[in-house]
């Protein structure tokens, strides 16, 4: 790292130097009142009651000064990340070798951008390319699930003693709005992926995905029966005035997150609605489909539409040790109506040129075939694609060999693919945050964007 | 077998980048910690006397810093606070009505100590000292029976905290009350970089990870000894098909240095102490039936034996840990952790980080309280017991002045700490549950308090997933304050409705001011103040609400209040 780079970002209250003469203080936590209303009962006495909005928050505005972060803040930008669970085959989707030994029976096609040629299994988004750019270079050298998918998720390997966050909860912690009504990361489930459910490591649980672990409904997000919307309105604002007192005279940073995130509640409850593809219209939903995938890529869309920084939609199984022609027959299918249809949607809303895809698994597949015509976990020549934001459409980068053994053009690894994200969004992977004393560039060490897939 | 011989710099390249700033600085620090290792020591005649009481060390010790800086400190809380504060941290829970009610009457003058001594009798004090541990040992590995009943039954039998990390390291009993300790090694043993670096910060303080790719162009082969050093000890370490966890007779690490040189890592600790390698050489034919004999161990699951190596690493790691009486790394580590736990912040902070270049806060303390814990038998109870009875831990935590508070690492007011979640979980059910069983009764587990907290643990166990572990800095998650405002067991449990629980006990109270107080006593532990038992009477008062749906929201608005989240 330089050491000219930039002001760093302190996560933790300051804590002073070692012992000297002089004693040593922490600075009180600014604290920024905001007033609310709430009809009922104590509505004079709830109002200007809470303070201090995540005062976590009065550390992160040091970071790049807040003229340019609550800029970046204003413009709105979002990524859905389409995860492909298992790992996806680079050779029956992005990165085709047909007539070779490793290439198995499927075709390439061309595309719409001249030269460029993907699967056959991918017919809709081939008419699509001018959104999207393929990287065909990865070399992440991990090929077992749960670590390769901590390593494609964070950018990294955790540290002992460090847990890193993962792209969702650093987009949503450079991304998300304070005052916003909507989750900052919202995580959809699929059946068969493994529940894993991110991590916002250091940066702390106000950045841990919404998780849906089996139902299209967070939980704990709508009112049980058993109490009146207005009784648990009314007893939300008792809960705030009753806490006032101790949230004043307590200097810390954490009361005052469980402050933030109560009053984050009646918010989020309001957002129950963007979960529910019902509320699209009837030819809306034909046109992502009636599977699973489909209906949470809608609500992927609804979520972005309404400001939602970060939405990771999984798609399983893709882990095709036996029969993996027939496996990608069937999920590329679903893959390639439902990501075309979401970048359309997005495309025809004005959305796209805000909102970033990444279509992303933990590895890619042998190019070797095995017994029970399945390929197997493989990390050191794979391929995966980024569409809309940022993003130079259009674009093949990087080359494997003939047979995709190995990369032979223009080798990424997991840390350049996260500062690649980031600089897509106009973030800079080099800044900095402060864990302790410890500087952590958002992207691992060493890592460099790759400058031609960006517009 | 291979992953013994292979040189890890075959492993995944680590790019030379990764040498982060951070290390640097550490490293040296470390490394002067070696060289010298009595520079952060400061020689016993020169401590307060080891007879000292605990809780006067402490204090002397703090007060000494306060009055070099010349910070006043905050007052001593109230009893209510402390009493609070103390069985949130002795017991694990908020304090019972009568808990309340009987310190209340206590004079003044015998009151912390009566409430020290009566927490630290029942077995609730087990469960939480267990609780902690569990929580240090197996956060990767969370709520594992076998490890936890371990935990117990070595904290019910005061068993001192070297021979724990004996039994941990040693994990060779397959039956009998250490059977679990098998599990601090098994949960990480197929990651050797986790054996070798949970073990070192968790028992020593110490973080090598760093060292692994570090390459300081002064110090860098020192600093690979050290972490290849820590790994040397676990690298013969392996599980058979049968979960058992034992050693290879020989096997060593060999690893390329930044200079190019291929090494063999030798045993050695820390302070850089080593151990020899007393293993009987093997001729071929000898290895090659061992290799035989050991492959099958890892592989079948018939194999009827486990060979247990007469030289075990491990067991040498332990000796040399053990024997290191200059910078008492094992020794401190503990002390720093107990006071990191109690004082919500470590004398060493971060824990991982104990060398030269991160002192204490208070380095004379830390070695007081280090010699205190070795020539006391490395006995946890003693040091928790001496730090909770000083003024350092029963200062108030709020800071008055409208000056800047002093930085933490004075302790000159106390910690506001957010409740682990099963101080959390288990604070929520004493609270909802309003035992009418009295813990001053309690004079066995067989009692009818030692019964119902053994029901409470258990069904803390059922709550504690939906909280998070705090980890620093820590921000409670939304999901949290969901949970709290829409589940429905919160609903139904704790705020049930039933005689003996506490809704249902408000319910047949009938004077409102009765009631309110009767309310703060179970969940805060304290009397309201005059505004809120104003608010709280408007409340009860709404013509609105029926009465009970009334009561049931008051309690639930203090039960997800802040005040209740937090050790304060």
């Amino acid at each position: 790292m330089n050491s000219d780079t930039p002001i760093a970002d302190d996560i933790s209250p300051p804590r002073p130097a070692a012992a000297s003469g002089s004693a040593p203080t922490s600075p009180r936590p600014t604290v920024r009142p905001i007033g609310f209303s709430r009809r009922g009962f104590l509505t004079a006495s709830a109002a200007g009651v809470t303070a201090s909005l995540a005062a976590d928050m009065s550390a992160i505005q040091g970071l790049r000064g807040e003229a340019i972060a609550s800029e970046l803040k204003r413009q709105d930008k979002r990524v859905i990340l389409l995860w492909l669970a298992g790992g996806a085959s680079q050779f029956e989707t992005w990165d085709p070798k047909p007539g070779t030994k490793t290439g198995g029976p499927f075709r390439a096609i061309p595309t719409n951008v001249a030269g460029i040629h993907i699967s056959e299994l991918l017919p809709e988004l081939a008419q699509r390319m001018q959104h999207t750019a393929i990287i065909r270079s990865l070399n992440t050298k991990i090929a077992d699930h749960g670590t390769a998918a901590e390593l494609m998720e964070c950018g990294r390997r955790n540290d002992p003693g460090i847990r890193y966050p993962d792209i969702g909860a650093v987009v949503a912690r450079e991304l998300g709005r304070l005052e916003s009504k909507v989750p900052d990361y919202v995580s959809l489930y699929t059946s068969t992926e493994g529940r894993r459910k991110g991590t916002s490591g250091f940066l702390g649980a106000r950045y841990s995905p919404m998780f849906l672990s089996d139902s299209m409904t967070p939980a704990n997000i709508l009112r049980p029966d058993s109490i009146s919307a207005t009784e648990h309105q009314d007893r939300a604002a008792l809960r705030d005035a009753l806490a006032k007192r101790f949230t004043a005279e307590s200097h810390h940073l954490a009361v005052d997150s469980h402050q933030s995130a109560y009053q984050r509640v009646q918010g989020l409850m309001a957002s129950a609605d963007l979960f529910d593809v019902e509320r699209e219209p009837e030819s809306m939903r034909a046109r992502y489909g009636p599977t699973q995938f489909g209906e949470q890529c809608l609500i992927a869309r609804r979520l972005v539409e309404a400001g939602v920084p970060f939405v990771k939609v999984a798609r399983a199984w893709w882990d095709s040790h036996g029969q993996n022609f027939e496996t990608h027959q069937e999920l590329c299918a679903d893959l390639d109506h439902c990501m075309s249809a979401l970048l359309d949607d997005l495309d025809e809303r004005g959305l796209l040129e805000n909102t970033l895809v990444i279509t992303l698994g933990e590895f890619g597949r042998t190019p070797g075939i095995n017994a029970s015509l399945g390929r197997d976990h493989f990390a050191s020549a794979w391929s995966c694609s980024l569409s809309g934001m940022g993003i130079r459409g259009g674009v093949a980068y990087g080359k494997t060999d003939e047979e995709g053994h190995k990369v032979v053009e223009g080798e990424a690894n997991a840390g350049d693919l996260f500062a690649t994200i980031l600089e897509a969004l106009g973030i800079d992977h080099e800044h900095e945050y402060m864990l302790g004393a410890r500087p952590i560039p958002l992207s691992d060490f060493g890592s460099k964007p790759i400058r031609e897939v960006l517009a | 077998m291979c992953r013994l011989v292979e040189p890890p710099s075959l492993l995944p390249a680590i790019p030379a980048m990764r040498t982060c700033r951070f290390v640097v600085i550490l490293w040296i620090g470390i490394l002067c910690g070696l060289s010298s290792p009595d520079r952060s020591v400061t020689r016993a005649e020169e401590l307060l006397s080891a007879s000292s009481d605990l809780p006067e060390a402490v204090d002397h010790y703090v007060q000494e810093r306060l009055d070099r800086y010349g910070i006043e400190p905050a007052p001593i809380a109230d009893w209510q606070t402390v009493l609070r504060r103390t069985s949130l941290d002795l017991a694990g829970r908020i304090p019972t009505a009568a808990e309340y009610e009987w310190a209340e009457r206590l004079p003044e003058s015998d009151r912390r100590l009566a409430i020290v001594e009566h927490l630290m009798s029942l077995s609730d004090f087990d469960f939480h000292l267990r609780n902690s541990l569990d929580e240090l040992l197996l956060a990767n590995n969370p709520h594992n029976g076998e490890f936890r009943d371990y935990l117990l039954w070595a904290v019910r039998s005061r068993r001192p905290w070297d021979q724990i990390f004996r039994d941990l390291m040693a994990a060779s009993s397959t039956d009998g009350p250490e059977k679990g300790a098998v599990h601090f090694l098994r949960s990480r043993v197929r990651q050797l970089d986790d054996l070798t670096n949970d073990t070192a910060i968790l028992f020593f303080g110490v973080n090598v990870a760093c060292a692994k790719c570090h390459d300081h162009p002064l110090v860098d082969q020192w600093q690979q000894d050290h972490f290849y050093g820590m790994q040397a000890f676990f690298s013969r370490t392996f599980m058979t098909r049968r979960n058992v966890i034992t050693e290879r007779p020989f096997g060593s690490v060999k690893f390329k240095s930044t200079a190019g040189e291929e090494k063999t890592a030798s045993f050695t600790f820390l302070t850089g102490a080593a151990a020899e390698d007393k293993s009987p050489s093997f001729s071929d034919d000898e290895r090659k039936r061992l290799e035989e004999q050991l492959r099958k161990m890892e592989q079948n699951e018939n194999t009827g034996y486990v060979l247990f190596p007469d030289f075990s690493p491990r067991r040498e790691l332990v000796e040399l840990a053990l024997q290191d009486a200059e910078d008492r790394f094992f020794a401190k580590n503990i002390v720093n952790r107990t006071w990191q736990r109690l004082m919500g912040l470590g004398l060493v902070d971060p824990p991982d980080q104990m060398h030269a270049a991160n002192p204490p806060s208070h380095p004379e303390l830390m070695d007081w309280l280090t010699r205190d814990l070795v020539e006391h038998r490395y006995d946890l109870r003693r040091l928790v017991r001496g730090i909770v009875l000083s003024d350092a831990y029963a200062r108030s935590s709020r800071w008055a002045s409208s000056d800047t508070p002093p930085s933490p690492s004075t302790f000159a007011l106390a910690a506001t700490k957010p409740l682990t979640p099963r101080q959390l979980a288990t604070s929520l059910l004493v609270a909802a549950r309003a035992p009418q069983t009295d813990p001053l009764d309690a004079n066995s587990d067989a009692s009818p308090w030692g019964r119902l907290r053994n029901d409470l643990e258990n069904q803390a166990g059922g709550w504690v997933r939906e909280f998070e572990y705090p980890t620093d800095p820590f921000q409670v998650a939304v999901d949290e304050a969901l949970f709290f405002s829409n589940n429905e067991r919160v609903q139904n449990d704790l705020l049930r409705d039933a005689n003996d629980w506490l809704v249902g006990r408000l319910k047949a109270t009938e004077s409102d001011e009765e009631l309110i107080r009767t309310l703060w006593i179970h969940v805060l532990t304290r009397q309201p103040d005059d505004e809120e038992l104003a608010t709280a009477q408007a409340w009860l008062s709404r013509d609105s609400t029926e009465r009970f749906d009334s009561i049931r929201s008051l309690t639930w608005a203090l039960l997800a209040g802040p005040e209740a989240r937090f050790n304060r």
